[in-house]
């Protein structure tokens, strides 16, 4: 381990500058700045909301940089009282969970705001944005329940008005419904922090306290208690992930947003359900979690299944990714709730990785409507021969999406069906078809939109313009750069998502982790997550008939390493 | 006497009010129901003050013979007021306002 | 026989007019005001008597600071009052203390917001009177007296001098017939509730021989210092609670007392509507808190609050509930208000808990005050410009398009509304944290659920707050000149194509009240010192 002395030096080093403020402020400064441009320099517009959120992004890859991945606890620590009479802070800070959420949200965001232009009112649409985007940043950074709760619901309000404002058809039915719903879900929340606080007060002695991570040490509620408490929270992230029976805002919500919307919707602010449940859900939660996990991992499982069977029988080709949306977060869930490392790590990064393809998906699924200006499956056909460059990068996207190894879909659904195995066993077999069903669906959405020969305005379909391309190309790099070398993401979230197994195993009577990877002639501890996964990975590679192998040596060795000193 | 005599007094007068109130037409017939309520208070008052000896129920009941009067002025007023706008003071034909 | 001219003492009481200077300064100052606009032709300018009543408000408001500062030098605080810093005035009449001023500067800040809108609508309707502002005044007097009252018969008196002036400013647009029929209609179920009210009160004193607070009190718990009446006769007292309970939740348009508060709003002229919603309601919520706090709230205080309990979730899903088929904008806020005070009334049931850590629910509730002064206030002072001449154009469809014609009015209304759905940074959001945490502070199963249905509650009811948003926001494309008001009044189809005047004044007070909604939610921790000083005063 490293000598407190030189951890408490990174520290002090990494505290000098307040990354994490500045990625709230900044672009919520952009935001004003949007508000003081005079009305008749739209353009300007644009590049100031541009300035913001690529300033925003930067600072936010830096802190990746900055990131020091030996530390499995919280970085970057900003603690300032906020309503003392009542125990609450300002208190930010950053693990390997969260860090990756956060620079998520720096890349989506530059890439959604230059991927499309507003109809009408440029002026409000990127003050909006950046006003979405300084939420966004602070619901993955609060470490104050309540701080949490006020960015978890303050992200809805510039979302209705861009849905409502900016979308197409239905949107302000949409706008209404998807308030309404999430608004509803979280409500009972607030209940379930204030009594979590208070509970713990009370029964501690301690002084009210909304602090995360005080609240999850002290651990104090009785069984009844902490699920009750338990489901409310998980109702709240439930509406918001969605999770099956109440995905049904969702398609809407999507259908009917402008391509920003969908693209930060889906890439950032569904996460906000996922990443609730393994930061507020498991970690405050532990005994209810693993006592309730059933639940979820069934309705993940139904959720992957319905969506999967739903989405093929979509003729809305935006609704179709939506659904698909729905199928990826179950796998999100049912590798959340398997509670052991391999199925947290695989969520985390999945959820990047969904992040970065759907995103991407959406983009080109709105190229394609401001292209066509119908988004109708039937109506589209052949697109392939007028615009073949944009059908490759579709393929790539849509590949990505299905799980192909090599892309970044497949390490993260790779990693979650391993946890699965170990926790979840039957579940799992289920979940595995929607890796078939999703290969399914969106190839044959693909063959009706891009094969056969075009007919009417199909064929003159406009190829994929440069600028589009390069708005486009970073998705496409990260897509195969998280397939083919995840090991920089990798070994930043397994130290935390270790310490939060290691937190469930020993607040939970009678659970211990499985060993990472169940192979009886190793002792299990031998095996570290990121070299089963490459060995994993090579095998599928060669079923593929790809020899395509980039496992670097001096990587393996010091994840070994690594993942030694962190046993 | 006996306090429970005035107290089921008391008890009928504010039944009788509370029933001119709500089943009245007439705005005036409303007015003096309300009066009714608060004589059978003061009655109550008065009963209560000679049960503890106490002043301070009949001082009371001089604030509300007050009080009423004022209430019933701001009222008649009122009433006449709707009267001058609509010529009639029955209270049902009052409905401009509804959801 | 005495002489005239020997000068024999006699005992009086002794006043201590320093700590009475709010009430006397709001209530002389009604008084000069329509004495001085009789007598002084000068008086009966344009913006005078709105001046005047503003320098009342702000002089009112000016000495509490002082107040509070004399109550924190007090060497010896009033025994009975848990040795917090509090004065008996008048023989125990009245008692001054931080829960008075906190209440009082929020009625004295209601007065000032409200007489400035009213000064913008009664030059567009075309009323030059003074009568307005007086009856403002003094009915903001009786709400402090009724707030800091300490002897039965002065709450009930504070209650009517605060209630009769708003029945007739209800009633004062003489040219709308709605106005009279609300002022009429709340006027007799006004009525009606004060008569019930002041039974309760003799119902109480009959059981307990006291008219006063501490007396009442101490008689429960059977430690009157005269030794009367040891045993009280505790279904009689029951029964009073009970009848107070219905005439204090008339005021504050708690379930099923709420039935007046839609026709009144709508028919009431906008400006005294967002007088009722913010210092009426402060006054009643500040004499029910004292009243059932300090008097009930000893023994009987398990009994009661289980009826606040339901009041409270009642009041909350029909509010939320209601709202929503509604189409007039005046009665979507009037059932909003009602929402409002079911949320005041779950921390009012958390207040009465027996809790020994700190005061959550009794600061909830002044907190809530607070912040719904203000989003009301702006609230109607936007529905007041909308109005228009007539004051009729209040449904829903003529804030179509608002965003565009009056983009800073929309902005600030958006704000206000996003209060009160209880968004983050509002102060709306600390105002509903605050009550929910109140109720979640009492551990019983009970509370949980009352705290669930508040927040199910508060979801539902964004839906109307986000109708007027939608209408002002996002139906941009049709064409806001077809929309008509739903009025009976037809000659206001004539009045619909005038351009919305918005007096500077009255958009001041709308940007006011925005600013401090977002200030308070951004930055709660403002005024939390006075805050629970002002809890801390009401000890049971």
């Amino acid at each position: 381990m490293i000598p407190a002395l030189a951890q408490s030096s990174v520290l002090a080093a990494q505290t000098a500058f307040p990354i994490l403020p500045a990625l709230i402020i900044t672009p919520l400064l952009s935001a004003v700045a949007i508000l003081l441009v005079p009305s008749h320099r739209q353009s300007e517009v644009r590049l100031v909301a541009l300035a913001g959120s690529t300033i925003t992004g930067a600072m936010a890859v830096w802190m990746m940089a900055a990131f020091d991945k030996t530390e499995a606890g919280f970085q970057f620590v900003v603690n300032e009282p906020w309503l003392t009479s009542m125990g609450l802070n300002w208190h930010f800070a950053v693990d390997g969970i969260s860090l990756f959420m956060i620079v998520l949200t720096g890349i989506l965001f530059p890439i959604a705001i230059l991927a499309a232009v507003p109809q009408h009112d440029s002026k409000a649409y990127h003050a909006w944005i950046m006003v979405l985007m300084a939420g966004s940043m602070g619901v993955f950074m609060a470490l104050d329940l309540l701080l949490f709760f006020v960015f978890f619901e303050v992200v809805l309000i510039p979302m209705y008005f861009l849905i409502g404002g900016w979308g197409h058809g239905r949107r302000i039915y949409a706008a209404l419904k998807f308030f309404i719903y999430t608004m509803a879900g979280s409500a009972l929340m607030l209940v379930g922090i204030v009594s979590l606080a208070f509970l713990t007060a009370s029964r501690t002695g301690n002084a009210l306290t909304f602090d995360v991570t005080q609240l999850a040490e002290a651990q104090a509620l009785g069984t009844t208690a902490q699920r009750l408490i338990f489901l409310t929270f998980a109702l709240a992230f439930a509406v918001k992930v969605p999770i099956f029976p109440l995905h049904t805002w969702l398609p809407d919500a999507h259908t009917e947003a402008p391509t920003a919307g969908s693209v930060i919707l889906a890439g950032v602010m569904l996460k906000l359900g996922t990443y609730g449940y393994i930061r507020f859900g498991v970690y405050l939660f532990p005994q209810a979690a693993y006592d309730l996990a059933w639940i979820f991992l069934t309705l993940g499982v139904v959720g992957i299944l319905y969506a999967a069977v739903v989405a093929t029988m979509q003729k809305d080709l935006k609704r179709l990714v939506a659904y698909s949306s729905v199928a990826h977060l179950g796998f999100i869930v049912l590798g959340i709730f398997t509670l052991n490392t391999q199925g947290l790590t695989g969520s985390v990064f999945q959820m990047v990785a969904h992040g970065v393809s759907t995103g991407a998906l959406f983009i080109m699924v709105g190229w394609v409507y401001e292209r066509r200006h119908t988004r109708q499956i039937a109506e589209l056909g052949g697109l392939q021969k007028p615009a073949p460059i944009f059908a490759a990068a579709f393929t790539l996207v849509m590949l990505s999406s299905i799980g192909l190894p090599g892309l970044n879909g497949f390490t993260g659904e790779f990693l979650i069906l391993l946890g699965g195995f170990q926790a979840a066993r039957w579940w799992t077999v289920f979940a595995v078809l929607g890796v078939i069903l999703a290969a399914l669906y969106l190839l044959w959405a693909y063959q009706r939109v891009f094969h056969g020969t075009p007919t009417g305005d199909n064929i003159d379909m406009p190829e994929l313009k440069a600028s589009e391309g390069l708005v486009l190309l970073p998705l496409l790099v990260l897509i195969v750069f998280m397939g083919v070398y995840p090991k920089p993401m990798l070994e930043r979230i397994e130290p935390s998502i270790e310490r939060l197994v290691a937190h469930v195993e020993a607040n939970v009577d009678g659970f211990i982790e499985p060993g990472p990877v169940q192979v009886p002639e190793r002792p299990s501890d031998a095996v570290t997550l990121t070299e089963a996964l490459e060995e994993a990975e090579k095998k599928a590679a060669r079923e593929e008939g790809e020899v395509e192998d980039s496992v670097d040596e001096e990587g393996r060795e010091a994840s070994l390493a690594e993942g030694e000193t962190t046993k | 006497m006996f306090l429970n005599q005035f107290l089921f007094f008391a008890a009928i007068l504010f039944s009788i009010g509370v029933y001119g109130v709500l089943t009245r037409k007439n705005g005036v017939l409303v007015l003096m129901s309300i009066e009714l309520i608060l004589n059978a208070v003061n009655i109550n008052l008065v009963a209560f003050g000679a049960l503890h000896q106490d002043i301070s129920g009949q001082v009371f009941v001089l604030f509300v013979i007050a009080v009423a009067a004022a209430e019933v002025g701001v009222g008649l007023a009122i009433v006449l007021l709707i009267f001058r706008n609509r010529r009639s003071i029955n209270v049902a034909e009052a409905d401009l306002l509804k959801g | 026989m005495m002489s005239l001219f020997a000068q024999v003492p006699v005992s009086t009481p002794e006043i201590q007019w320093f700590y009475l200077a709010p009430i006397l300064i709001l209530a002389l100052g009604g008084v000069l005001l329509i004495t001085l606009t009789s007598v002084a032709p000068v008086m009966r300018g344009r913006h005078i008597s709105a001046l005047f009543t503003v320098a009342t408000g702000v002089l009112a408001l000016a000495f509490l600071p002082f107040i509070a500062a004399r109550l924190d030098g007090l060497v010896d605080p009033v025994a009975g009052q848990g040795g917090r810093p509090a004065v008996d005035l008048v023989s125990s009449a009245l008692v001054v203390d931080h829960f008075t001023l906190w209440v009082s500067g929020l009625i004295s800040v209601a007065v000032i917001l409200v007489a400035v809108m009213l000064d913008g609508y009664l030059e567009r309707e075309g009323f030059e009177s003074p009568e307005w502002y007086a009856l403002l005044l003094i009915s903001a007097s009786g709400g402090v007296i009724l707030a800091s009252a300490e002897d039965l018969i002065v709450t009930f008196l504070g209650l009517e001098i605060l209630s009769i002036a708003v029945y007739v400013l209800a009633a004062l647009h003489l040219r709308r017939s709605e106005s009279q029929e609300a002022g009429f209609k709340y006027f007799i179920l006004g009525a009606l509730s004060s008569a019930i009210f002041l039974y309760g009160i003799a119902m109480v004193y009959g059981a307990t021989g006291s008219t006063t607070l501490t007396g009442v009190a101490g008689s429960m718990t059977g430690r009157n210092a005269a030794g009367l009446s040891p045993a009280v006769d505790s279904s009689l007292v029951m029964v009073g609670i009970a009848l107070m309970l219905i005439g204090f939740g008339f005021k504050v348009s708690a379930f099923p007392l709420h039935i007046w508060t839609p026709d009144v709003y709508q028919g009431s002229p906008t400006p005294i509507v967002g007088f009722m919603t913010s210092a009426v309601k402060v006054a009643a919520f500040g004499g029910m808190m004292r009243v059932f706090l300090v008097g009930f709230g000893g023994t009987f205080a398990s009994d009661w609050r289980v009826l606040v309990l339901f009041m409270a979730g009642f009041t909350i899903l029909f509010g939320s509930f209601l709202a929503i088929v509604q189409t007039n904008i005046k009665r979507t806020m009037a059932f909003s208000s009602i929402a409002h005070a079911g949320f005041m009334l779950v921390g009012l049931y958390a207040a009465a808990s027996p809790v020994a850590i700190g005061d959550t629910g009794k600061r909830a509730v002044l907190f809530y005050l607070l912040a719904y002064t203000f989003m009301s206030i702006g609230t109607f002072a936007v529905i007041s410009i909308v109005g228009k001449k007539g004051d009729g154009n209040h449904s829903i469809e003529a804030y179509r398009g608002l965003a565009k014609r009056e983009p800073l009015l929309a902005m600030a209304f958006t704000v206000l509304l996003f209060g009160q759905v209880g968004a983050p940074f509002t102060a709306g959001f600390f105002a509903k944290f605050r009550v929910i945490a109140a109720a979640a502070q009492v551990e019983r199963t009970e509370a949980y659920i009352l705290a669930g249905v508040a927040m199910l509650g508060a979801a539902v009811g964004a839906y109307l707050y986000l109708r007027v948003v939608v209408a002002m926001f996002l139906d941009v494309q049709e064409s806001p000149s077809t929309e008509m008001a739903d009025s009976a009044d037809e000659t206001l189809a004539l009045v619909e194509v005038r351009a919305l005047e918005v007096p500077p004044a009255t958009l001041a007070v709308v940007l006011l009240a925005a600013v401090v909604t977002l200030v308070l939610g951004i930055f709660p921790d403002i005024g939390s010192g006075a805050l629970a000083e002002a809890a801390l005063a009401l000890v049971r």
